[in-house]
């Protein structure tokens, strides 16, 4: 089976500061993969490049077989993106959003419009679908900047922590949904500093740090290497530079005098 | 959607045969186009204004059709450029200064906040939008948001101008307004581009800000003074004609532009303006287009900040230190008591000095007085410095304005000081164990005394001892203090929150305003009953020593303020 997703030494700096430094990557249809590595460990830049955000990098990265440097247009329209923070233009509503991006996917305004009155239900947004989006709270931007991922269904989809912000219930709506899309065939690439969800939701994690790939598998393969240990406690172990435990200690010595 | 963006919509849409040839898709176009100008219909016209979310007011709708309103009352101002100067020449020139200068200005802080939007990064370029696509739709965006600005505000121009001279003179007036526009993008693209190579990107808001302060004050300044300066009657009878600067001053050249264009007369020496007015902007728009435009995106996009690079941390131990500079810690331990009135005082006056948001609202206004002091004196012919030095007649009316103009520098600073934008912030106070409230205010009010008021004071004291000599300082002192009460007194009085904790509302309440009333006419009185026993030295020193009490015993009162008594505002968080 051909990779969905495939880097190949892709490379990136910030001026003299080198972000990525050599990913390789090949990903498959219907895979779940949590994207983990600290802060500053080129997430945020990986997964830019992969929407099209930065092109200058180096290396190559092809998705569903189209270089991206080739055809930026093509795979953007193939994927669907959710943005850490809520990056919205909050004087719209809801509606009025979502329209906008169905266009800009080239949707038909009926579709659409029928595909968005149906996920905003879902959500719980139905009333609110005609109401500014300056008055939301930060779940329910959340809900919206989700569905404008979905619209288009696209066959690969890139989640920034979705679940910020989100209560305990819409949590468990959206992990229901990223097992459902998995099952349908979909690609999901879920970054996230939430080891317990990562470790639920994805059926491969990738751990990068410093700008390389350090630890790449399922979460038994992981623990069959790092030992019968939480996921969190394999992130530590990987990518804590000193004892977790020190800094504690630390702090708690800061009330001293 | 009203009426004009709907226009300017089918307009620029109208040629989609070649939009797609040049691989640009028109519903793409079309739909951010529409996105974009919704949502500038619904940002309110002042930055800072009506940022309020309750439901009970009313969402803002129809912003553009109010801005243009306004847009087109300053055009009307413009106007009085044609009461200037003896010939039309004249009378165009100061109207093209005009327009390109409150042009710029307008537009400058709307590049950051409105036309240059680096969410659009986020939300439309991930999607399958080609870049020309994308950057067309910007520039059209641009073009429509310039247009909206630059009709109304040439509106009352071109209908003098087509009043008095018809047609032939209706006609040039148009193409030269379009051109002296585009000239004036270019100006604003090469001040960013300027800025932005002096400076970092943090540094270039505050910069823009303080830009704004000075245009403010200058404008308001030319306006008052100009006229004053040089005499009524030598401004209608002036003629640019003569003067040689005049030749590469660019206004002058979209006015003698006008003026070749009505007869177009080859031989005229003014066919030399003609060229100038059409060949400069031209240029101007492909260097900003060759030039500034490619690295002008990012370079913008970087000062919104992504948050991708980290602040540098300082290292050095001394920079630590020096975030509080000495002379102010000294000051604090001088006057105020150790805990919350000393950490409110140090707060206050840190934020008064850093806040934009606090500044913009703040110097113009002192800039202002400034200006109306000035216009004060030289408006008092009669004055002269042997008066002041008498202590006589009009000297002494001269000196008291001066010594009590200062409490509205300082009520203008007392009454922003509990607005900010990060108003969320405050519930730093209701989550700390703060006993006695009133600390949070004398603190502030003090620091707001020594921000606002102790340099001015030091100015004046120096001058008046130096024109004047020591036998001033009984009155100085009275003024002083009495200035001192007033703010207190202002301040026991209105100050119903804690500094930089309430959100900015444009409403004016009842109250308020009648508030502020009273603030200007408590100085007012106080310099009339000071005016009158100014001679007087035994009682100036007996009042001076009251005055000085019953600010003591003010401050007390308001440091002394306790919860009940404060007007508990709901944490508005």
């Amino acid at each position: 089976m051909d990779p969905i997703i495939s880097l190949k030494n892709v490379y990136k700096n910030y001026g003299d500061k080198k972000v990525l430094k050599g990913i390789n990557l090949d990903i498959y249809p219907g895979q779940v993969i949590g994207y983990i590595g600290p802060n500053g460990a080129g997430k945020s830049t990986t997964v830019k490049i992969l929407c099209g955000l930065i092109s200058d990098y180096e290396g190559e990265v092809s998705i569903e077989g189209i270089n991206l440097k080739v055809d930026p247009i093509a795979v953007k329209a193939r994927i669907g993106y959710v943005p850490e923070l809520a990056e919205l233009y909050d004087v719209l509503t809801p509606a009025e959003f979502l329209g906008f991006m169905g266009e800009l996917y080239n949707m038909p305004k009926e579709l659409a419009t029928d595909r968005i009155a149906k996920m905003l239900a879902a959500f719980g947004l139905e009333a609110n679908m005609h109401q500014r989006m300056d008055t939301f709270s930060k779940g329910m931007r959340q809900k919206v900047l989700i569905s404008s991922g979905l619209l288009h269904n696209p066959d690969i989809i890139i989640l920034d922590e979705p679940l910020s912000g989100l209560d305990a219930n819409s949590v468990i709506i959206v992990k229901n949904l990223i097992s459902k899309l998995a099952k349908d065939g979909k690609t999901i690439f879920y970054c996230s500093h939430m080891m317990d969800v990562v470790e639920k939701v994805s059926d491969r994690i990738v751990l990068i740090n410093e700008g390389t790939v350090i630890a790449d598998g399922s979460f038994e393969e992981l623990q069959q290497q790092q030992g019968n240990i939480s996921l969190e406690k394999i992130f530590a172990q990987m990518t804590g530079k000193e004892s977790l435990s020190d800094a504690a200690d630390q702090l708690m010595n800061a009330f001293g005098k | 959607m009203n009426i004009f963006n709907r226009f300017f919509l089918r307009l620029l849409l109208a040629p989609t045969g070649l939009y797609r040839r040049i691989g640009v898709n028109p519903l793409h176009l079309r739909a951010i186009l529409i996105a974009k100008l919704t949502m500038d219909d619904r940002r309110p016209a002042g930055l800072h204004q009506m940022r309020r979310k309750k439901e009970k007011e009313k969402p803002t709708t129809g912003a553009t059709l109010g801005t243009m309103f306004f847009t087109a009352l300053m055009g009307c101002f413009f106007l009085f450029s044609f009461g200037v100067g003896g010939d039309a020449m004249t009378q165009y020139t100061f109207y093209f200064s005009f327009y390109i200068f409150i042009l710029a200005s307008t537009l400058i802080s709307d590049f950051t906040s409105v036309l240059i939007d680096v969410r659009d990064n986020m939300i439309i370029l991930p999607k399958p939008v080609t870049d020309k696509t994308f950057l067309l739709g910007r520039l059209f965006h641009i073009i429509i948001h310039v247009a909206k600005l630059v009709l109304p505000m040439t509106l009352p121009g071109m209908i003098y101008t087509g009043i008095i001279s018809g047609i032939p003179g209706l006609l040039p007036f148009m193409v030269l307004v379009l051109l002296a526009s585009l000239f004036t993008i270019f100006l604003i693209n090469a001040l960013y581009v300027f800025i932005l190579k002096v400076t970092t990107p943090e540094k270039f808001k505050n910069i823009i800000s303080n830009f704004q302060i000075f245009i403010a004050i200058l404008f308001y300044g030319g306006y008052q003074l100009l006229p004053r300066l040089m005499g009524k009657t030598a401004l209608e009878g002036y003629s640019l004609t003569s003067a040689k600067w005049a030749v590469v001053y660019p206004p002058y050249w979209f006015a003698a532009s006008w003026q070749y264009m009505k007869t177009f007369d080859l031989a005229s020496p003014l066919v030399i303006y003609f060229v100038l007015s059409i060949i400069i902007p031209v240029l101007s728009v492909w260097v900003v287009i060759k030039y500034f435009a490619p690295s002008f995106n990012q370079k913008l996009s970087m000062i919104s900040g992504s948050g991708d690079e980290p602040v540098a941390a300082k290292t050095n131990s001394k920079d630590i230190l020096s975030t509080t500079s000495s002379y102010i810690t000294s000051v604090a331990n001088w006057l105020t008591e150790k805990g919350a009135e000393r950490m409110a005082f140090l707060f206050t006056y840190k934020m008064m000095g850093r806040s934009r948001d606090f500044k913009m609202k703040v110097y113009p206004a002192l800039g202002y007085l400034a200006v109306f002091v000035v216009v004060m004196f030289l408006n008092n012919k009669k004055l002269s410095l042997a008066q002041i030095q008498q202590e006589t007649g009009q000297g002494k009316f001269v000196f008291i304005s001066i010594i009590y103009f200062c409490s509205f520098a300082l009520s203008t600073a007392l009454g922003q000081l509990t607005f900010s934008d990060k108003y969320k912030a405050g519930w730093i106070y209701y989550v700390t164990p703060i006993h006695n409230p009133g600390r949070m205010y004398s603190g502030a009010v003090k620091a707001t005394i020594i921000k606002f008021y102790v340099p001015l004071v030091a100015i004046i004291f120096c001058t008046a001892i130096a024109i004047v000599g020591p036998k001033v300082i009984p009155n100085l002192l009275l003024g002083f203090f009495n200035q001192v009460l007033i703010t207190i007194l202002t301040a026991y009085l209105t100050l119903n929150a804690f500094p930089f904790s309430v959100q900015q509302s444009t409403s004016m309440k009842g109250g308020k305003f009648i508030k502020g009333l009273f603030a200007l006419a408590i100085p007012i009185m106080l310099a009339i009953v000071h005016y009158f026993i100014y001679s007087y030295l035994i009682v100036i020193i007996m009042l001076c020593l009251l005055s000085g009490i019953a600010t003591w015993l003010m401050m007390d009162a308001l440091k002394n303020k306790n919860w009940e008594q404060v007007y508990a505002r709901e944490y508005e968080g």
